[in-house]
């Protein structure tokens, strides 16, 4: 018979015969959510005229950055199966530390923001060393952390409640634009990012005689990547160019994707969302890696606090969503389950991330310009993440068992 | 026998082998061959101490009493990682895959090929998977999809899975805890196949299984049995029924021991 000398390349072809639930359950997880955001925007482009403007499309996506950062940080504690509910109490607290350093202390702007951001990151290692440590429940820890950075938040805040930040240069973080060939380049950096990934995974595979497609591996992601980033470039330079939150939103979200598609690191992190044991048998130190998990969500809590800060020119006691973390949290949260990231540890990806922002922001700018009541946007928003995380559920049933 | 006779050197031995618990005797001065080659079967009832003697030679329990040679040296055993650095590998029963991952990825979990850190340290996907599929085509594996999740394979895919890493650095001994398990007829024997091919490839193999008139003596050269923490009998698979295999297990008699 023949199936002796069958090559490499003829065997092993169940690869090639994967159903599109199968798929949608995994590498294409970000396609509902991404069909629901055009949805979304179709109908309220049909009720206000003001929405598709490119004015309104800027600010719509500056809206999405803070809670879209936060949400990253998320996901890499999400992926391990645990839970951060300190991540808006210490934007808040990192936010009005690095005030207090630029205020009160005359430090300058970049140590302020690199104090802050360190600030956070500790406060999520010691978080996740504390969960590892005790083995207590990290709903329940961070619960408890979250509230005492909203007490040291209102302990260091100084008596009138507040740091303005007008005109000390932390502003400038927010307030600068990017336009001209500036834009350019940073368009074509990241293209060429993203293109040279692609291109050397399937470069490593071809060199290995490993099936490859070019179509499917290179060309479509690239497209799709630079279309987006080139119609989003064309759209801001319109009016003063690129805004510093978007960039800063969409390089964060490419390194994050990086780090989990691409590193040990981030298997590591899928890993033990979906078994820990299994994990610590691989000789895996499944506490070291939760550790960082919690540290990068602090850190980028931490940052994406600064960036509020700048935005909004002052911090005060409602820095970081205010007491108990109040809408900022949960919309954090939100977004990264309405992007596909599961609670229950080991599923979702990083570029969820960016549709569940968008469309939380969505719904409030777009309601906003309907001149609907604040009540609605949350009845909304809430309807939409039961919604999201049921059509999650209804694939993986599809799907099959995993 | 004559079998005996050609096979080749033992490659684990232990002797004289005790474990207790507080005042429960897990094992009493058990001994135990394997030879490369060979596949082996661990029988006995529930409590005989089988899963004890596989955990002393994985490393994870340590015996009060006994000798562990390893290729006729004396070896003392500190940790699951001192026997797998003499090539000693164990699959347990819950078969430890992450199911959210899919084949190459669990074929290699702990022990990826990546590039270093200044160079942006990725898992080189490509070297992993080309590797595991020379380990698969090796074992006949041929038909697992290599980029599915486990989660959504068969429980006979899983299982030879798990024994497909277990073997992916070359190991001299595997140790398989219920391999068959929760499977069904067909994939029990796909299961058995893949053991016969270990063997065929130079390994020892010691097989705990529940499943006697079937895999036990379709599959294995011998079969060890464990009573109460002793050594019971020995057969040899050619000659030997179930039915003695079971009464050297409850320890007499047909009966005798189911009512009491």
């Amino acid at each position: 018979m023949s199936s002796a000398d069958q090559g490499l390349e003829t065997t092993f072809k169940a690869t090639a015969k994967r159903s599109i639930a199968d798929r949608l359950a995994n590498e294409l997880r970000f396609v509902p959510v991404a069909v629901g955001l055009l949805a979304l925007f179709i109908f309220f482009a049909t009720q206000s005229e003001v929405f598709l403007t490119s004015r309104n499309l800027n600010n719509l996506m500056i809206q999405s950055t803070v809670t879209g950062i936060i949400a990253l940080g998320l996901v890499f504690v999400l992926l391990t199966g645990e839970i951060d509910l300190s991540v808006a109490g210490t934007s808040g607290v990192a936010s009005v530390f690095m005030a207090k350093l630029v205020v009160d202390f005359g430090a300058p702007v970049g140590v302020a923001v690199f104090a802050g951001v360190m600030c956070g990151v500790l406060i999520g290692a010691a978080s996740g060393r504390w969960i590892t440590l005790i083995g207590v429940p990290s709903f329940v820890v961070t619960l408890g952390v979250g509230l005492v950075l909203n007490g040291v938040q209102l302990m260091i805040l100084p008596r009138t409640g507040r740091y303005n930040l007008l005109n000390t240069g932390v502003d400038e973080i927010a307030s600068t634009t990017i336009s001209g060939t500036g834009a350019w380049i940073i368009f074509a950096v990241a293209v060429g990012a993203v293109s040279w990934v692609r291109w050397s995974s399937y470069h490593a595979r071809k060199s290995q005689r490993l099936p490859a497609s070019f179509g499917q591996m290179v060309l479509l992601p690239v497209a799709i990547i630079g279309g987006s980033l080139l119609v989003l470039v064309l759209v801001l330079s319109s009016l003063k160019g690129l805004p510093m939150p978007i960039i800063l939103f969409l390089g964060l979200l490419g390194g994050c994707a990086y780090l989990t598609g691409e590193t040990r690191f981030g298997l590591y992190l899928y890993a033990i969302g979906n078994s820990a044991e299994a994990a610590r048998r691989a000789g895996i130190n499944v506490n070291r890696i939760k550790i960082a998990a919690f540290a990068i969500a602090g850190g980028l809590a931490a940052f994406a606090g600064i960036l509020a800060a700048s935005r909004i020119l002052g911090v005060s006691v409602s820095s970081g969503g205010g007491i108990g973390g109040g809408a900022l949290l949960l919309e954090s949260i939100a977004a990264a389950v309405i992007g596909g990231v599961s609670l229950f540890g080991g599923r979702g990806r990083i570029v969820g991330v960016l549709f569940g922002a968008m469309i939380i922001a969505t719904v409030s700018n777009g309601l906003n310009l309907m001149g609907v009541a604040n009540e609605a946007r949350l009845i909304v928003t809430g309807l939409l993440l039961v919604l999201a995380v049921s059509i999650d559920r209804g694939i993986e049933k599809i799907a099959g068992p995993s | 026998m004559a079998l005996d006779r050609v096979v080749a050197e033992p490659i684990l031995e232990l002797e004289g082998i005790s474990k207790s618990y507080g005042g429960v005797k897990a094992l009493t001065d058990v001994s135990l061959t394997l030879r490369p080659g060979e596949v082996v079967a661990l029988v006995g009832d529930n409590g005989a101490g089988k899963s004890t003697l596989v955990k002393t030679m994985a490393g994870v329990v340590k015996p009060d009493k006994g000798r562990y040679t390893f290729e006729g040296k004396n070896v003392s055993i500190n940790g699951p990682s001192d026997a797998s650095d003499l090539g000693i590998q164990t699959v347990y029963q819950d078969l430890s895959l992450c199911n959210n991952l899919d084949a190459v990825q669990n074929l290699f979990l702990g022990r990826e090929q990546t590039l270093p850190w200044w160079r942006g340290g990725r898992i080189q996907r490509a070297e992993c998977e080309v590797r595991a599929r020379q380990v698969l085509r090796k074992l006949r594996l041929d038909s697992i999809a290599l980029d599915r999740n486990v989660g959504a394979m068969s429980g006979g895919q899983r299982q030879n899975i798990a024994i497909a890493r277990s073997i992916l650095w070359e190991p001299k001994v595997v140790l398989l805890d219920e391999p068959t398990a929760a499977l069904s007829h067909s994939a029990a024997e796909q299961v058995g196949v893949l053991i016969r091919e270990l063997a065929a490839h130079g390994l020892a193999v010691l097989v705990i299984s529940h499943d006697i008139h079937h895999f036990v003596i379709d599959v294995t050269d011998r079969i060890e049995v464990l009573r109460l923490g002793q050594n019971a009998a020995s057969f040899s698979s050619k000659d030997v029924t179930g039915e003695r295999v079971v009464n050297a297990m409850v320890g007499g008699e047909e009966g005798i021991n189911s009512a009491g």
